[in-house]
């Protein structure tokens, strides 16, 4: 377990060193001048830019310069946003955590209808069930996001008037921020009407969860029926429908923990996809997440935001995909050591 | 499979033939290439079948509603939209703009990622697995964010857009050309004509291309599915097409405002997205169930 905790950190180590040096050449790529895009200081004098040059160790090497740039992102410094002139980290910290709320309630919503459905799908194989189900499926990672998330608006929030369709909570209500996620903020406050509050972020919650959770829903059913397929085929199933065991201890005891193992290896694949269709969820129904922020600093040519939001965003996605790891590790055996007698 | 020999010679068909004997095995599968060739056709005459102009005005039937429906125009069958514009002509043209181009993005960024893929499948070591770990962090980069970050670099523009997002797809391609290589370079037969004195390009061009071909088609599918959505959405988000262009992300963005009034001007676009999408993904489907059932026999 040490050897591959090891392994996983410096393979994440290098991961996010190559995506810095992505960044860093983006400076150079943007149009405009290099320093100002790195710093976002678009105002300074020339006196200011003197002093910026020398802090980023402009009058030395690439490699130099580069280093520099990793002090400065290792002190959390990201230079300041073109558009509002606040520091990128403040800018980040406010919307990351709408973000992290958002994609993680959808992927865990996603995981909790996707697989299940995948399975059965699989037990009634090239059965009814699993022709409507692989039908949906299609149906599911086949919608453009947007399309749906406005029908869904139509529908849910203005024909019906059940939801709201925009935003993260009812004006009315004032909570303090303490982690930033919403949800643990209202049961952290002292706030008397604290369920209301608690209710009503939940209510705005559920149209964009829903619609950001349709297709990586859909991919996990195709995922979790492959699975399931391929476990069904192995002998230790034949040999324990040989012992005699009835189809659903068959199914719950030794098909579906096996199954599982192999659906959780192929979720952090998953996750890049599901930032994908959160960032274009977040514009339409207005939610205060860093994927608006980021489609609404490219209009404003913010490139000082767009650099802090690539390296935010994506070490999210890589960290991720760490803890999922971890999990697949945890849950398998097999995938922490190495194989014996394997080649 | 039972085969009464008449002749003395015995025909084999060639491994692409054999995916389309496969291939069109499934009902559901000739519907969707059915619908991908229909709307192939639909792209390369868009400007001959589309009854108007897609930017024309008519200034008398401003937001006419379907044809089926009681204030309906029969001379306009998808009715129109806030500026007078016929719907279905604008459906039409944009089947040549959204899905033509998708097309034309995935077959660029297929010639240029089978090159790079094959490149690095040849060589090994450092270099080799320098590029593994930098195509997994583009990999794992959403692809949207990815096309946006391009487009910052490029300008909006329909044109920089379908860079961004050939840019964007390539990485899959160099992936999945140099895993299938590598795993054809270690058959037996490659080994064969390497004894025979073959040098490695020949080797590629003669052996290994024919053989994972259908693989690169498969995941062209999906790649072209992926590109039709990322084309829309850009298009959607203002970083496209630019709005009087009759792009299907674009028409659906133009249409929001008047959703509550004239559904159909985004109803319709939606559609269209979908139906395209589906067609392509049931295409993908069937290649790869062949493929699947190609190699259990």
């Amino acid at each position: 377990m040490l050897i591959f905790t090891l392994r996983r950190l410096s393979l994440f180590i290098f991961t996010i060193l190559l995506l810095t040096l992505l960044s860093f050449s983006l400076s150079f790529l943007f149009p405009g001048d290099q320093l100002i895009n790195l710093t976002g200081q678009l105002n300074a004098s020339p006196e200011q830019l003197a002093i910026l040059a020398n802090d980023y160790n402009q009058q030395f090497g690439l490699l130099s310069q580069y280093f520099s740039y990793l002090n400065h992102l290792f002190h959390g410094e990201m230079g300041y946003s073109m558009n509002s002139q606040l520091p990128i980290a403040t800018e980040v910290l406010n919307r990351l955590p709408a973000t992290i709320e958002l994609t993680c309630v959808a992927l865990l919503v996603a995981m909790f209808f996707g697989i299940p459905i995948g399975f059965c799908a699989a037990i009634y194989h090239r059965k009814l069930p699993d022709n409507l189900i692989l039908t949906v499926a299609m149906l599911g990672y086949s919608i453009p996001v947007f399309w749906l998330g406005i029908l869904a608006i139509l529908v849910f929030s203005i024909q019906l008037g059940w939801l709201p369709s925009a935003g993260q909570i009812s004006l009315l209500f004032e909570i303090e921020p303490v982690t930033g996620l919403q949800l643990i903020d209202i049961l952290l406050s002292d706030n008397e009407y604290k369920w209301q509050a608690f209710q009503d972020a939940t209510r705005h919650l559920i149209l964009p969860v829903i619609v950001v959770a349709l297709a990586p829903a859909t991919i996990f059913m195709r995922l979790a029926r492959t699975a399931m397929l391929e476990v069904l085929d192995t002998h230790y199933i034949k040999a324990a429908k040989a012992k005699g065991l009835t189809f659903s201890q068959i199914i719950y005891r030794h098909a579906m923990r096996n199954a599982f193992i192999k659906v959780i290896r192929d979720v952090g694949l998953q996750f890049a996809n599901l930032i994908t269709i959160a960032m274009v969820t977040e514009v339409i129904f207005s939610w205060p997440g860093i994927g608006r922020w980021l489609i609404e600093s490219i209009y404003q040519r913010d490139y000082t935001a767009i650099q802090g939001g690539l390296i935010v965003l994506s070490t999210f996605i890589f960290i991720v995909h760490i803890i999922i790891d971890f999990v697949y590790a945890a849950l398998n055996p097999l995938a922490r050591e190495p194989h014996h007698g394997a080649r | 499979m039972a085969r009464d020999k008449i002749y003395q010679e015995e025909e084999f068909p060639t491994p692409l033939m054999q995916l389309w004997h496969n291939f069109k095995e499934p009902p559901v599968v000739l519907i969707g290439f059915g619908c991908f060739l229909f709307l192939i056709v639909l792209a390369v005459l868009a400007n001959v079948i589309s009854p108007y102009s897609s930017v024309e005005n008519h200034l008398d039937h401003l937001l006419l509603p379907p044809a089926w429906s009681d204030e309906g125009n029969v001379s306009f069958l998808l009715g129109t939209d806030n500026l007078g514009r016929d719907m279905l002509s604008r459906l039409i043209q944009g089947t040549s703009l959204t899905f033509g181009l998708s097309i034309i993005v995935v077959i660029a960024s297929l010639a240029i990622g089978v090159v790079i893929g094959s490149l690095s499948a040849l060589t090994s070591g450092i270099k080799s697995s320098f590029l593994n770990h930098f195509l997994d962090v583009i990999l794992s980069i959403p692809s949207l964010l990815l096309a946006i970050i391009i487009v910052a670099i490029l300008g909006p523009g329909l044109e920089n857009t379908l860079w961004a997002i050939i840019m964007v797809l390539i990485p899959q391609f160099v992936h999945i050309t140099r895993n299938a290589v590598r795993e054809e370079f270690a058959k037996d037969y490659v080994l064969a004509s390497r004894l025979d004195g073959a040098s490695s390009l020949r080797i590629l061009r003669y052996s290994i291309f024919p053989n994972i071909i259908e693989k690169l088609i498969s995941q062209a599918t999906l790649a072209q599915s992926a590109a039709i959505l990322d084309i829309a959405a850009l298009g959607f988000l203002g970083l496209g097409a630019p709005i009087p262009m009759p792009e299907w992300g674009a028409m659906l963005a133009n249409g929001i405002d008047l959703f509550y009034i004239a559904p159909w001007t985004v109803y319709l676009p939606g559609l269209a997205i979908l139906f395209s999408v589906v067609a392509t993904n049931l295409v993908g489907e069937g290649m790869r169930h062949a493929l699947k059932v190609r190699k259990e026999n």
